[in-house]
């Protein structure tokens, strides 16, 4: 009753030159259409035009590369307002983790978000490797999309580093020293990479800084441009491969 | 496939469910967080207290929200006031806490929004939950200072020795420093701190091996004021010290000056007697006991040192030890040989083997031992300072040791300790090396109270310096010392050792010479000085007789009236005030109805608290009398001569009434009058 009522409502606003901006096509079920709102939508057409029912299924994947996604979505969304309430510097640093605590709304519960979020996407992005690894998807024609895996979780461990850093209390500065004496080890260029990394030769302001830099702007886009590219990779080698036993035929079929 | 969305829509509806409930946990903890309830119960508390309708209306319209003291310069914010909301508020004199009114202090309620709570009580100033606002937990920052140290709090920004209203920490203080903490420990403003040990380079010919094992097994056994803590030497340790000691070389004068001593006849022990009690010496020694006991115990000191030190050492101890304490005196050769006769006679320890005072051969093997234990013991700290290397000190840092949390002190094995700052300091300072072996601190037996009073003093010190802006004014300014002649006396008596001259200076005489030059007539200060009397006959520690000869006294007198006088102190308070003022005889009966006589002395009767009053006319400027009778306690915080709040004409003919006393004729004169 409501919807023949709503009709020529609903006829007008998809007349409207806004609407039709927005959605550009019709709203008719058929296959074409389908097609055309994913090919016409910056945020769906990474994704496969079909996907197999089978796919859906958790025993095909265990939803663990939809997990890292879900963790990597969570940590920018408790993120961006924990930036609210953070200053780099070191007289504020550690004080602004006891205001997170004692005045922010919520701020316990943001923080600890934040943080058992970052855990769980490194946890779950390792499994999702290991669930990849033991299917065989690494192998052709994915072996492009396994390389921009690997860099997505060097990424990921950087991110998870980088933010260490940040409360700047005991634990943070004494595994940052450690982590960087760590990369000093290395040969020839040691020293260098670990000025580089701490732009000094302690753990100090400037390195707060920078771990800051690297951990709310340079590796977020980094990993944003390798995710767009890891799910656009997807769709074009054919979507997610499940266990490759009763799968391995359809992987050749669903090739390009 | 109907059946498998329906369970599908199930599962989903309770998973949202619980995603929903999960999420409301964190809002209503923060909810029902702990100050809103207090500041709830505040309210109605202030409704119910309130005198007036308005009163209780403003209660009521307070928001439940934080509070917070910004201290700006302490980079610092205090949340304390968000539960202890009624700590300015009168209505809440004597409410329960956390509501209730701060009792009032120097600072309180004037200082509150300069100085915030943690300042004084330190704690965790953000918190706004209790464990870790007050840091009862081990975890916690900053632990509140417990109140039975809260003295700690004022010497947070009050950096001096002595701190008015804070006798603990003042006692804490005056006790480290005597104890010379600062010798092996940095702290901040005693970086030129030196202990008082004395040089040990004359040691070898000054006394003799078996008083060295006996003084270094324990020092406070051979003499009851040694500062000399106990280091729980091994034999071994001590035999090679020893050896050490006296491998050492005796500067050549000094060995000369003993050498000659030693030579000199010996002189009259009757005619010493007198002289040793006519120069006071125990208003800094003690003899059994007896006397102030700022300097060492004498009743045994011929069984610690050679007739002929003694001797050289009296005639001049500055040559001996640069920063002793101890004044030069005028003795003539023979008033010397006098006293030393009767010291050598009396003061000797009869229990105590011939040879106490032998020299030992000394072993060049265990002198070179001796040396490396002397450096490994840290004695160079207190005997040997290297100057201008005052950074490296022997023991930790004290800065901060106030701060420190629980959980970064190191307990060790004190597992009956409980885990608190003071706890820990405590047993620090009882038994220093109970906590692991191979620590090298002495102990100094302290008792209780004493040990109080330094936990006091060392909870004050802070890891920063204090902030410009919260730096108490100095009490008195630092009244320069005069260099050249006068300069010379000053150091030669050692004035400083008794008088406190503005900051400077020790705590033996109750008369401060920083305002002398406005306070005493120049002839008497001359003849005082030549021969010192008794003027306050109650005190034990009385000015030694130093046998000053006439010009001395008078370049003296000259330079106390012209450079220590007070500008605040009028030379003549009479000027400009009518003739009423100074009426003597008004004054006089003041002087009777404010029972004066109580304490003071005029002709034959009056108590002996306070100095007696017979010369005052000859001994005192009346401008001083005026000053003094208008604010007793400003000259200094301890006397007890009430400040009567007199008005200016009755202070003005007291001190008329006064400046009429002239010895005990004059004193009869006025009271025939009556």
């Amino acid at each position: 009753m409501n919807t023949i009522s709503l009709a020529p409502l609903e006829r007008w606003l998809r007349g409207t030159a806004v609407f039709r901006s927005i959605v550009r096509h019709g709203a008719s079920e058929t296959n074409r259409n389908r097609s055309l709102i994913v090919f016409e939508n910056l945020f769906l057409h990474v994704h496969p035009v079909k996907v197999r029912e089978k796919t859906l299924r958790f025993s095909h994947t265990y939803w663990l590369g939809g997990v890292t996604l879900a963790c990597a979505v969570l940590l920018v969304a408790t993120g961006v307002p924990l930036m609210f309430y953070y200053h780099p510097s070191v007289p504020q640093a550690y004080r602004d983790m006891k205001e997170l605590q004692y005045v922010v709304d919520n701020g316990v519960f943001l923080r600890n978000l934040h943080r058992w979020a970052a855990h769980l996407m490194v946890f779950t992005a390792f499994l999702h490797m290991l669930r990849v690894f033991y299917h065989g998807a690494f192998r052709p024609p994915r072996q492009f999309n396994w390389v921009i895996g690997v860099v997505l979780l060097i990424v990921t461990l950087l991110l998870s580093y980088t933010g260490y850093l940040l409360p700047w209390d005991q634990l943070a500065f004494w595994g940052v020293s450690v982590g960087t004496n760590m990369a000093r080890e290395a040969p020839v260029i040691g020293e260098k990479i670990r000025f580089l990394l701490l732009g000094g030769n302690m753990v100090s302001e400037n390195a707060l800084l920078r771990f800051y830099v690297l951990h709310c702007v340079v590796l977020p886009v980094g990993l944003l441009v390798f995710l767009a590219v890891h799910f656009w990779r997807i769709r074009k080698d054919g979507g997610v491969q499940g266990p490759s036993d009763d799968a391995a035929g359809s992987i050749d079929e669903a090739g390009s | 496939m109907k059946k498998d969305s329906l369970r599908l829509r199930l599962v989903f509806a309770i998973t949202s469910l619980l995603f929903l409930i999960v999420l409301a946990i964190s809002p209503a903890k923060n909810y029902f967080r702990e100050y809103r309830s207090v500041q709830r119960d505040f309210r109605s508390l202030g409704m119910s207290r309130a005198k007036s309708l308005k009163a209780a209306q403003a209660y009521q319209k307070r928001p439940v929200a934080i509070e917070q003291v910004w201290l700006r310069d302490l980079d610092r914010v205090d949340r304390c006031t968000t539960c202890h909301l009624g700590v300015a508020d009168p209505a809440m004199a004597d409410a329960p806490e956390p509501h209730r009114l701060h009792p009032r202090t120097a600072h309180t309620p004037g200082d509150l929004e300069r100085m915030g709570c943690t300042s004084c009580h330190a704690g965790e100033g953000l918190a706004t939950v209790r464990p870790e606002a007050h840091g009862t937990t081990a975890e916690a920052e900053s632990p509140m200072i417990p109140l039975a140290y809260l003295e700690a709090g004022c010497g947070r920004c009050h950096t001096s020795e002595k701190v008015s209203q804070a006798s603990l920490l003042s006692r804490g203080r005056a006790l480290m420093t005597r104890a010379g903490c600062y010798a092996c420990h940095a702290v901040r403003s005693h970086e030129q701190f030196r202990s008082e040990a004395p040089p040990l380079n004359t040691i070898s010919v000054k006394t003799g091996g078996e008083w060295i094992h006996r003084w270094l097994k324990d020092p406070s056994a051979v003499n009851p004021n040694a500062t000399m803590p106990n280091f729980h030497l091994e034999p071994k340790e001590i035999e090679e010290l020893t050896h050490y000691l006296f491998s050492r070389p005796v500067p050549r004068d000094l060995a000369a000056a003993i050498e000659k001593a030693s030579a000199e006849p010996a002189g009259d022990a009757a005619t010493g007697k007198k002289i040793f009690s006519e120069s006071r010496c125990i208003s800094c020694h003690t003899v059994e006991g007896k006397g102030n006991g700022s300097a060492p115990e004498l009743s045994k000191v011929a069984s610690s040192a050679t007739p002929g030190w003694l001797l050289a050492f009296l005639r001049d101890p500055q040559a001996f030890d640069p920063v002793t304490r101890m004044p030069r005196y005028h003795f003539s050769d023979q008033e010397s040989r006098d006293l030393v006769a009767y010291v050598t006679a009396e003061f000797r320890d009869f229990d105590a083997p011939k040879e106490i005072l032998e020299p030992i051969r000394v072993n060049q093997t265990l002198a070179e031992n001796g040396k490396k234990a002397f450096s490994r013991l840290g004695c160079f700290s207190c005997h040997d300072p290297i100057q201008g290397e005052a950074t490296e000190k022997f023991g930790p840092e004290l800065n901060g040791i106030g701060e420190k949390r629980a959980a970064s002190l190191d307990f060790g094995k004190r597992t009956d300790l409980a885990r608190n700052p003071p706890a820990w300091l405590a047993a620090k300072l009882e038994n220093p090396r109970s906590f692991a072996a191979g620590l090298r601190m002495p102990s100094y037996g302290f008792n209780a109270d004493d040990t109080h009073a330094i936990v006091t003093a060392l909870l004050s010190l802070g890891s920063q310096p204090v902030p410009e802006a919260y730096r108490p004014p100095l009490s008195g300014s630092p009244a320069p010392i005069p260099g050249g002649a006068v300069g010379a006396l000053i150091q030669r008596y050692r004035c400083l050792s008794c008088h406190q001259i503005g900051t400077q200076g020790g705590d033996i005489s109750m008369a401060p010479l920083t305002h002398e030059g406005s306070k005493v007539q120049r002839d008497w200060l001359v003849d005082y000085l030549m021969l010192s009397f008794t003027i306050r006959p109650i005190l034990e520690e009385r000015m030694p007789v130093f046998r000053i000869p006439k010009d001395e006294a008078v370049l003296l007198a000259d330079a106390i009236e012209s450079f220590y006088v007070d500008p605040s102190i009028p030379e003549d308070p009479f000027a400009g005030r009518p003739e009423p003022d100074r009426n003597p005889v008004e004054g006089q009966r003041l002087y009777v109805t404010l029972g004066c006589r109580g304490c003071h002395i005029v002709g034959a009767g009056g108590g002996y608290y306070g100095p007696p009053l017979t010369d005052t006319s000859t001994r005192l400027k009346p401008g001083w009398i005026y000053a003094w009778l208008k604010a007793p306690q400003r000259w200094r915080a301890d006397v007890r001569c009430p400040n009567y709040g007199l008005s200016d004409t009755d202070a003005l003919r007291l001190t008329a009434y006064l400046g009429t006393l002239h010895g005990e004729k004059a004193g009869a004169k006025v009271g025939g009058k009556k």
